[in-house]
């Protein structure tokens, strides 16, 4: 009864002690917008650090209260500016940042479940175990295509 | 039964209607203001009771309902619903903060004045909706911390809102219950609202505004603010423009055109709705009409409708004329002492409990008097006393309306803690400087 897994066991993490800096090079590094955080004892999953999430704190509060303002085209903060702000979180712990992840499932999701949520727009899912909570992989958009067509099939 | 009277036989267990309407009366007012409730289910929930016990039937229950009150909001809620979408509001605030060279005191002054101006001709809950995140926006990009803004705003939405027919829901459902325009709202009202808007200004300069101040750097952030880009929808903001003129030019002639408030306010919805509407697909129309149908209030909409039902009951029951006869026993019948208190009471009351509930029992009560009183046309100061009262007092607590919550909500949302104690500290004695410049207006007005 054993199918091929489509999620990816070898995947990037992060710990919830390590600074956003480090996080940003892990993204950069290994080209993905969405790490999971685990903690650093027993590997359970903490929650997901986004890029969403990261720039949230680049742009003004009220924007993101959801009502009133709608768009940003009126204001011109510079590149620069954001930089500048950007150089003032580099150093916090990805441990302020975490969100909950928007969906998990377990090693044995069916497949169709897993095509459903990345069809919903939900990538970088994590795949934890439900017996102890620890993360055990990723599944990704790009792992199911592999799956679905790479030479895994 | 037989040769009993209807309504009498009927009411459940043969118990007095007074009794069962007063009880189901307090019941559910007592729950509206426990705030554990959506105040929706509530009240239809008591207006319903009082159909099944028997003290009303539903068509006496549908003739309760005054349903220009509950047209009038819904065709300005529409309206709204689709300006809002073409930007209108945030130009109007960018523009009004380059006006005064991004000075946080010219600031506040300005996001008040545009406050006030919105509110008194639509919504206080949907203009500070609108304006507070604008102004979060500004002060944020000023380094300034945002609570006097927002308290100001506070202020100016229910200070605005008093000037006008449509500006609040109590001036609403009084000039549909008396009869009044929104010309005689203008010219009674609105000459006392501007000189309590300045007076409420000056207290907030002494307390919070000379200390406010921005640096030049920041102060230039906000003056390379694009209004013009926060225009999304030109044609929309046109089309929009014109049929917010031609409804208030309706409410205006309302008189001389014989129509009434809620037909000439759905027309315009109507109108609005087809210009934004016309050459669409099919999927556009109804995403686009579904949007502003469903964004309309109906947790509002469906409370007004109960608590009109409710009030009848109690007005049936006869408690409303017991009442009315109780205030008119502790005023000693005096004409002068009977207005007066009504705009105390109203006041005080309305800082703590929604107004909306307390002016509806108030209609009835205050017609019922008109008799003792020398009839409708000596009643006039009274409504002015109502309005006045019920949404000035609004201003002296954090719930006493519902746009102070909404801005308090807002404010959570963004990071900046508004506390009850800490907003009634100012907020309640500024309140009782405007009900002291009213007492004054209508004393030397109408007295």
């Amino acid at each position: 009864m054993t199918s091929p897994v489509i999620f990816n066991r070898n995947f990037p993490s992060l710990k919830a002690t390590e600074t956003v800096a480090d996080a940003v090079r892990r993204m950069l590094d290994d080209r993905v917008s969405d790490l999971p955080v685990v903690d650093a004892a027993g590997g359970r999953l903490v929650g997901m650090f986004r890029l969403d999430r990261l720039y949230a704190t680049l742009l003004p509060k009220a924007v993101l209260i959801g009502y009133g303002v709608p768009d940003l085209a009126f204001v011109s903060d510079t590149l620069g500016q954001l930089r500048e702000k950007m150089r003032e979180i580099e150093h916090l712990p990805v441990r302020d940042f975490v969100v909950r992840p928007r969906d998990v499932v377990a090693p044995d999701t069916p497949p169709l479940e897993i095509v459903l949520l990345l069809h919903q727009g939900i990538n970088n899912i994590p795949v934890v175990d439900p017996a102890d909570g620890k993360l055990v992989g990723m599944v990704s958009a790009r792992d199911l295509l592999n799956a679905l067509c790479g030479e895994g099939g | 039964m037989q040769g009993e009277p209807a309504h009498a036989a009927s009411v459940l267990f043969g118990l007095p209607p007074l009794l069962v309407a007063t009880t189901l009366f307090v019941v559910t007012y007592l729950v509206i203001m426990s705030d554990r409730l959506n105040r929706a289910i509530v009240a239809l929930l008591g207006a319903g009771a009082l159909i099944l016990v028997g003290v009303l039937d539903q068509h006496e229950a549908m003739r309760a309902v005054d349903w220009n009150t509950l047209g009038l909001l819904l065709g300005m809620m529409l309206i709204v619903n689709v300006t809002r979408r073409s930007g209108l509001f945030q130009y109007v605030a960018i523009w009004s903060a380059k006006k005064v060279g991004a000075d946080p005191w010219g600031i506040l002054l300005m996001m008040s004045i545009v406050t006030a101006v919105f509110s008194a001709f639509l919504d206080n809950v949907t203009t500070v909706l609108l304006t507070v995140p604008v102004t979060m926006l500004i002060t944020e990009e000023l380094e300034v911390k945002p609570y006097p803004f927002l308290f100001a705003q506070i202020f100016a939405s229910n200070i605005g809102g008093t000037a006008t027919l449509i500006g609040d829901p109590p001036n609403i459902m009084i000039g549909s219950a008396a009869h009044l325009t929104f010309n005689d709202f203008g010219v009674n009202l609105a000459p006392i609202i501007v000189v309590i808007m300045a007076a409420t200004m000056v207290p907030l300069y002494f307390l919070w505004g000379r200390r406010l101040s921005a640096s030049p750097e920041c102060r230039k952030r906000v003056m390379n603010f694009h209004e013009g880009e926060a225009i999304t929808d030109p044609r929309l903001l046109r089309q929009s423009l014109a049929v917010i003129a031609l409804v208030i030019a309706g409410f205006m002639l309302q008189r001389q055109i014989g129509i009434e408030p809620a037909t000439i306010a759905i027309f315009g919805a109507a109108v609005l709705l087809l210009l934004d509407n016309l050459g669409k697909d099919s999927e556009t129309q109804s995403k686009n009409v579904h949007g502003a149908l469903s964004e309309a209030e109906w947790i509002t909409l469906m409370f007004f409708l109960g608590l009109f039902v409710l009030v009848y009951g109690i007005q049936k029951a006869g408690l409303i004329d017991m009442m009315a006869q109780g205030l008119l026993g502790a005023t000693g019948g005096d004409y002068k002492v009977t207005t007066l208190a009504i705009l105390w009471a109203s006041a005080v009351l309305s800082a703590f409990v929604d107004n909306i509930p307390f002016v509806a029992t108030m209609l009835p009560l205050i017609k019922s008097m008109g008799p003792a009183l020398g009839g409708d046309q000596a009643l006039l100061p009274l409504w002015w006393a109502l309005s006045l009262g019920a949404c000035l007092g609004g201003n002296g607590t954090l719930i006493g309306a519902s746009a102070n919550l909404v801005v308090a909500g807002l404010a959570e949302r963004a990071g900046t803690s508004f506390r009850f104690l800490e907003y009634l500290k100012v907020a309640f004695p500024l309140m009782l400087v405007s009900i002291v410049l009213s007492h004054v207006y209508v004393w030397l007005r109408y007295l």
